[in-house]
């Protein structure tokens, strides 16, 4: 896949590290001189692409009318939703993604500036750390569909509501589906009226609302305070 | 009409005045309430401090219910962020747009938005001065890519056809020509008589090639 990025600062530069290691062809287009001496020590010279990204002209010098996805990454709302607007319009790259600094811009980020995906920064990691927060001992392994729906992991403890109990009777959301339990060191492919044992390691797949419901089914007893886990490092 | 002026630098500040002592309902937004400083005393519009691209700012502004809107702050993608959200989500009908930077002029006109090119224009105009003296602008179309001059015919011209003096690639269209007060649609075979106004639309290359063609001789 091409992949052609807008605005060199921390992220841009690190999704271009990201892409390139994946095998995709990767450009970044930046102009600003100061940023553009730590680009050069970062990334491969033909990866970089010297240039104001405003201006079509450039933009069309840079390739952009062969992306497939154009990665607006600047540090200035307006400048990414120009870039994602001129990206459809004028050079029809199939998809645009855009980088939101200021959560009050959001509204905008939407088809009328030619928007397909939009990654409000402040949001997606306010929620992670709110989820952190809510979820006690459970561990997130893998963030899926950014972040909305992720594999957690947690150990049932001494106590916990949900020991003994059918999975099919635990009235857990349809949006949480348990994958799979290790018990003494073995992966177990949960069915229905498989039931939770102290000591079992579970896997799941769900939103974070499903999350919130497993973790307190799968809470210890009362005895070990309910601020446990929210200083896990 | 109720007008929205975003940005209070110079041009702002300068805009919003006129249109409020034409009569209009005016509101300036800006970033920072020092910029409303520039307002001159007599200024009586509304002011909005807020972000630029904030759905409460731009709505405490009277968007939904504006018959205009001026972006004209001194950022290009700013101008043109505001001006298409104004179009696009608000349905205003009259939008302009200042271009600042010459070189992001074609970015503006990528949104179909009427643009105003000030510094382009200003250094166009200085140019002509500098360099065609003689040569009077009257009218000009777009952002001065074409103009309408006041053109002296000189001695030397005198009796020759106008389409003698236009004629061999010179792009220009004659518009008038003023004799004695009295001014008329000029044909290719009116004869110029020195000291007739001719008034031609041109371009500024246009405008060079009719210049050398005025300051030759006319071929018999």
């Amino acid at each position: 896949m091409f992949v052609f990025i807008t605005g060199g600062g921390r992220t841009g530069a690190q999704l271009a590290s990201l892409l390139l290691a994946e095998g995709h062809k990767v450009r970044l287009i930046e102009h600003r001189r100061e940023l553009l001496a730590r680009l050069h020590q970062e990334l491969p010279t033909e990866v970089i692409y010297e240039g104001d990204a405003s201006v079509p002209r450039i933009l069309e010098q840079a390739g952009l009318h062969q992306a497939d996805v154009l990665a607006a990454c600047a540090s200035d709302d307006a400048t990414n939703l120009i870039l994602c607007f001129l990206a459809r319009s004028m050079f029809n790259v199939p998809r645009t993604i855009a980088r939101v600094n200021n959560p009050r811009n959001a509204w905008l980020f939407n088809g009328k500036f030619h928007v397909d995906v939009a990654l409000n920064q402040a949001n997606v990691l306010a929620h992670l750390i709110q989820e952190e927060m809510s979820l006690g001992d459970m561990m997130t392994l893998l963030k899926l569909r950014r972040g909305r729906y992720s594999l957690v992991e947690e150990k049932v403890p001494p106590g916990a509501k949900a020991i003994g109990i059918p999975l099919k009777d635990l009235g857990l959301s349809d949006q949480c589906v348990i994958a799979a339990i290790i018990r003494d060191g073995k992966v177990t492919l949960p069915r229905g009226d498989t039931s939770f044992l102290e000591g079992d390691e579970v896997l799941a797949v769900t939103n974070l609302e499903g999350a919130q419901q497993l973790a307190e089914l799968l809470a210890p007893s009362q005895s070990d305070g309910p601020q446990k886990g929210l200083n896990r490092v | 009409m109720n007008f929205i002026v975003v940005g209070c630098g110079r041009v702002g500040a300068e805009l919003a005045l006129r249109l409020y002592k034409s009569g209009h309902q005016v509101v300036v937004v800006d970033e920072s309430a020092v910029a409303f400083n520039r307002l001159a005393p007599e200024f009586r519009g509304r002011t909005v401090e807020g972000e630029f691209l904030s759905e409460k700012v731009l709505e405490r502004a009277g968007i939904a219910e504006a018959d205009g809107l001026a972006a004209v702050t001194n950022s290009d993608t700013l101008n043109a962020a505001v001006a298409h959200t104004a179009r696009a989500f608000y349905n205003v009908s009259n939008v302009v747009v200042r271009n600042y930077d010459p070189s992001l002029r074609t970015m503006i006109e990528a949104f179909g938005l009427q643009t105003v090119s000030s510094t382009s224009w200003g250094a166009q105009k200085v140019e002509e001065l500098l360099a065609n003296p003689s040569l009077r602008t009257v009218f000009s179309a777009g952002n001065g890519e074409v103009e309408v001059y006041e053109v002296i015919i000189n001695p030397q011209w005198d009796g020759h056809t106008l389409g003698k003096l236009l004629e061999l690639g010179c792009p220009c269209l004659p518009v008038a020509l003023t004799r004695a007060g009295r001014s008329f649609l000029p044909a290719a075979d009116t004869r110029l008589q020195t000291g007739d106004i001719l008034n031609v639309s041109t371009t500024f290359d246009g405008l060079g090639a009719l210049s050398e063609r005025l300051a030759a001789k006319p071929e018999a």
